[in-house]
């Protein structure tokens, strides 16, 4: 059983002086939300020192001490609120926190090649983690609205101001597409204040239930809140890059560079599944009957545009662009389900994503960077002669996103289809199989161009050896979390079952 | 067959032998992609000889019928993940133990890979590389043959893909990278279905409530599934879908395309793998799964079966007619003669539960034939792709048409392809003949009209004959010169035609492996 807490039990024991010392001086109120508060301050220092100095190990710093705080101060001792009841700390948030948090570090270690020395740079990441982290914890809807902005904002710069031409179409085209999604949020917002008088996801719950369960003259109310519902459902959905708005996810993704594009892609999509998830379970739980189906056509949907576009893809970005779209539609069969075991494997499959989808992005930003070009099939042609290592790593993880055993992403689909079937959408499961196998057509693609053909230009490609430790450690991750699935699974059922106390 | 004295040896080892034999090779691997080169062959050899030592050891010290449930010994089990926090979650396991027929088919691999492995001696090119996947594709296949739980099944029959899939890819010949991924989509979406079929077999034995708790521990376990007695119906389900996994693999009309292409396109090693162990994971997927676990299903598919193995077998002679590629023919062969497993088990299936004595004995006669077959063709097939990868050394080309007088020019050779021809169409004395014999006897009891699969050994005999007239009797062209083997390269091959004339005259040592695990299959489950 959560086979960590040895480990934590080890830190906290060891810090033990520091935690006292933080609970004398830190006002009670702020202590959960302390490692995001940890994130800001870092940032702005790492601003400041970037002035003069290279930044980047103050945001590693920043980042380590977030972690230890999440450690030393677990929600199942103490109350796990923060400012009020504005932001939690629970199972299910600390099992998406550590997602970030791990994303964030990655991120960070990829920054080394490009970017990690301007000031700016460090602090609108920092800054966007912290949001991410408020996004994941808040149980309010302006408080989530808030933390969204704060997230999301720094993000459009981000993918900006990378070295590539065309990365202010792709942000242009994020920021217009991320300001109608946060239209939409409010719009959606101020229809459930209007109808619930609240915006405390916990006080919508109860009223919720009681407007479900009272039969009788109810109908505007219901109507409303539905709609407030799909809104919640498309404003989110577009950060997370499901039907209907992914139209944005291959632009941004490709053009952005690689680091911000695997914090995209492992992180901040994450929050949204996270934000989602809350939303969805907590305040509608009640309404279940009537957001379950519209998940899973928004999963099928999802699946088909992500993988059939995938197949039609030159640009390896691009093509991972759309592989990660998909990938969100086999999640959502897990929300879809909606049971214990459905958002287990819903929250699991969040963190194999996470994992795989950030290397392969770091991987390719770094020899594209290498390069100096943008890395289509033929480039990879011949990989193994050129760079025998992260050609065999990129093949793991080629294999890991189509699900092959041997892999973590075997699991995590197993899992997510078993939930379907259990909540008794088999023909769910069967289409999720379906195009589980579809998508063997480009994954196989990359492993053809990468071990069958020969290259054009037999030089060697050195990738830098941060950018290979960093995905060495997700790769050894996707193979550890194969045979020891229960390290995080364990914390993935504990998440889910928050929702069904 | 249990010798006190290897018993007592497979004791003394360190650890369970299964375990050790499934950890062996992926040491090996490691270690021989380290090395490289000339050292990786070296110790895949070394690897694959030692693993084939297991298997005799193995064999010889293990009953047939052991005391472990389900008649299994060895049994070991290795819990991977466990879904939900508390202790009566449902799990996956990997759980591992062998029968009879698992060890003949654990033999069968060891030995099929130990002589591939002695034929990629013109592999060249990445050798460090291509030895690994080769020991990492040993582990998987006998992983297959050792899996007693659904999921284990499903990750071992998987990560065969993989191996093969590179090997087939990069060191195959000219437009092996579309055979490469055609084989891959194949395979995986016949596992696809099949592994839909694995859950619902896996939901059948549970009922769930709504939140997605099973109020009975729904399970994965071969034994504990074959012990339930599922309802005929749910075993219809499932056999559907385990006719689509398995009939990839096999494999039967309409599913064989995939087979041609990856079979002449990939190296001689990997066809030789292909033909002599891939195919067989089909055959015993449907004992193993269908005959063993859910026998009620296969006996009211019997009929279908029957009829779909006949006419693959005379659809697979005459298209095999057809080719002028050598190894075309050969791969055509291969569907030919797996046909034939699938009657026997069909015959079995509707025999085994009649009352009539005769018709009974027939029953157990065509399913130690289906076994029988499967390890007499895994062995002949592999001479048949290694002298046909000879001939493009040879001769320059595997055309037909284009080789002639090898009977003159090539006499070594020429003598293992008369051998292994006249093995492969069951002339008496090798075998095939035994396999084909056992199985025809068997099932003619059962359906009268099993006869039509007369017809495929009567065109078989012919294709075969025509072909050893045309590039072994002809007259030598003097412009076309054709090289004799070297003994190196013939080792590999005529090691192989040992067993294909050892079981051509005593049969029974496979068959009395086989039987006491035929009789007990008889008995079903334990209710």
């Amino acid at each position: 059983m959560m086979q960590l807490n040895l480990i934590a039990d080890f830190i906290r024991n060891a810090l033990a002086p520091l935690r006292n010392f933080i609970l004398t001086y830190i006002p009670s109120d702020w202590i959960m939300s302390l490692p995001a508060i940890t994130l800001v301050v870092f940032g702005i220092i790492a601003l400041v020192v970037g002035l003069r100095y290279k930044p980047l190990v103050i945001s590693f710093i920043g980042v380590i001490i977030a972690t230890i705080e999440m450690v030393l101060f677990d929600p199942s001792t103490m109350s796990g609120y923060s400012f009020g009841t504005l932001f939690i700390r629970d199972a299910f948030t600390d099992f998406f926190i550590y997602i970030v948090l791990t994303v964030a570090f990655l991120v960070l270690m990829s920054s080394t090649i490009w970017g990690g020395d301007h000031g700016v740079y460090n602090f609108l990441l920092m800054t966007s983690f912290a949001g991410a982290l408020f996004v994941i914890m808040a149980t309010d809807l302006i408080a989530l609205f808030v933390a969204w902005e704060l997230m999301s904002t720094p993000t459009y710069v981000l993918v900006a101001i990378s070295p590539r031409k065309e990365s202010v179409d792709g942000a242009t085209k994020y920021f217009v597409m991320g300001l109608l999604a946060t239209m939409l949020m409010l719009f959606g917002i101020a229809l459930t204040y209007g109808v619930a008088g609240t915006t405390n996801l916990n006080a919508l719950s109860v009223f919720v239930n009681n407007l479900w369960s009272s039969s009788a003259g109810t109908g505007p109310a219901v109507y409303i809140l539905i709609l407030a519902m799909i809104l919640f459902v498309i404003s989110f959905g577009f950060k997370v890059g499901i039907f209907p708005g992914w139209q944005w996810v291959p632009d941004a993704y490709a053009s952005a560079d690689g680091s911000v594009t695997a914090y995209l892609a492992g992180g901040s999509k994450k929050t949204g599944v996270s934000a989602l998830m809350r939303i969805l379970m907590i305040g509608f739980f009640f309404a279940k009957v009537d957001w379950a189906p519209l998940i899973a056509g928004v999963a099928i949907l999802t699946m088909v545009i992500g993988n059939v576009l995938a197949l039609a893809q030159k640009d390896i970005m691009r093509m991972l662009a759309y592989s990660s779209i998909a990938m969100m539609g086999y999640l959502f069969i897990g929300i879809a389900a909606g049971n214990v075991i459905g958002l287990a494997a819903a929250s699991f499959h969040a963190f194999a994503h996470a994992i795989m989808k950030s290397a392969a992005f770091i991987l390719i930003w770094a020899m594209s960077y290498k390069l100096s070009k943008r890395i289509t099939y033929d480039d990879l042609a011949g990989l193994n002669k050129r760079s025998p290592v992260a050609s065999a790593m990129f093949a793991v993880l080629m294999l890991s996103l189509a699900g092959m055993p041997l892999t973590v992403g075997f699991w995590s689909k197993l899992i997510l289809f078993q939930s379907a079937v259990v909540a008794g959408m088999w023909w769910l499961a069967l289409i999720g199989i379906l195009n589980s196998v579809f998508s063997l057509g480009y994954y196989l693609r990359v492993l053809r161009y990468t071990y069958f053909e020969e290259p054009k230009d037999d030089s060697k490609i050195h990738l830098p050896p941060v950018i290979m430790i960093a995905v060495g450690i997700c790769v050894i991750a996707v193979f550890a979390l194969f045979i020891f699935p229960n390290v995080i699974l364990d914390y993935a059922f504990a998440a889910a079952q928050s929702f069904f106390p | 067959m249990q010798v006190a004295f290897f018993t007592n040896l497979i004791n003394m080892l360190p650890l369970n032998i299964l375990v050790l034999m499934l950890l062996l090779p992926l040491i090996g691997a490691l270690i021989a992609y380290l090395f490289g080169g000339k050292g990786a062959r070296a110790i895949t050899l070394l690897v694959t000889t030692i693993e084939l030592g297991f298997a005799f050891l193995l064999i010889l010290g293990t009953p047939s019928v052991g005391s472990d449930p389900g008649g299994m010994s060895h049994t070991v089990s290795y819990l991977l993940a466990r879904l939900g926090t508390t202790s009566d979650a449902p799990v996956f396991e990997i759980i591992l133990g062998v029968d009879g027929i698992s060890m003949v088919m654990i033999l069968l691999s060891n030995l099929v890979v130990l002589v591939a492995a002695l034929t990629s001696n013109h592999i060249h090119e990445s050798e460090g590389l291509y030895y690994m996947l080769f020991l990492v594709l040993q582990t998987g296949l006998l992983g297959v043959f050792m899996a007693l739980d659904l999921i284990g099944f499903f990750i071992w029959w998987e990560l065969v893909l993989i191996p093969m899939f590179f090997i087939i890819g990069r060191w195959g010949e000219e437009g092996c990278r579309h055979a490469a991924i055609k084989f891959f989509i194949y395979t995986h979406l016949g596992s696809a279905v099949m592994l839909i079929g694995f859950f619902y077999l896996y939901f059948e034995s549970a009922m769930v409530n709504v939140i997605g708790y099973a109020t009975a521990v729904p399970t994965f376990s071969m034994v504990a599934l074959r012990n339930l007695g599922l309802d005929p119906w749910v075993q219809i389900g499932f056999a559907l879908a385990l006719f689509m996994g398995a009939g990839v693999k096999l494999p039967v009309w309409p599913l064989h395309n995939w087979l041609p292409w990856a079979h002449v396109k990939a190296p001689t090693p990997g066809s030789v793998i292909l033909a002599g162990i891939l195919l067989k994971m089909g055959g015993y997927a449907f004992i193993r799964l269908g005959l063993w676990m859910v026998p009620a299903a296969i006996s009211r598919l019997a009929i279908p079966f029957a009829i779909v193995a006949i006419f693959t077998c005379i659809y697979a002679a005459f298209t095999a007619m057809a080719q002028s590629d050598m190894k075309s023919l050969v791969a055509y062969t291969s569907i030919n003669h797996m046909s034939w497993v699938l009657l026997g088990v069909a015959a079995y299936a509707a025999g085994s539960t009649s009352t009539n004595p005769i018709i009974h004995a027939a029953a157990i006669l065509a399913i130690e034939g289906s076994i029988f077959m499967m390890f007499s063709h895994g062995t002949i097939i592999s001479v048949m792709f290694i002298t046909a990868g000879q001939l493009k050394y040879n001769a320059g080309t595997r055309e037909i048409p284009a080789i002639k007088g090898l009977m003159k020019q090539a006499p070594r050779l020429s003598a293992v392809l008369i051998i292994a021809s006249l093995a492969a169409f069951g002339f008496p004395g090798f075998s095939g003949f035994i396999a084909e014999a056992l199985i025809i006897f068997g099932s003619i009891v059962v359906y009268y009209w099993a006869a039509f699969i007369g017809f495929g050994i009567f065109i078989t005999v012919g294709y075969m004959l025509w072909m050893l007239n045309r590039i072994v009797f002809s007259e030598p062209d003097p412009e076309k010169e054709v090289k004799e083997s070297p003994w190196v390269d013939l080792i590999a091959p005529i090691l192989m035609l040992i067993p294909v004339i050892l079981l051509g005259v005593w049969p029974d040592l496979i068959l009395h492996i086989v039987k006491p695990v035929v009789d007990a299959m008889l008995a079903g489950g334990i209710p």
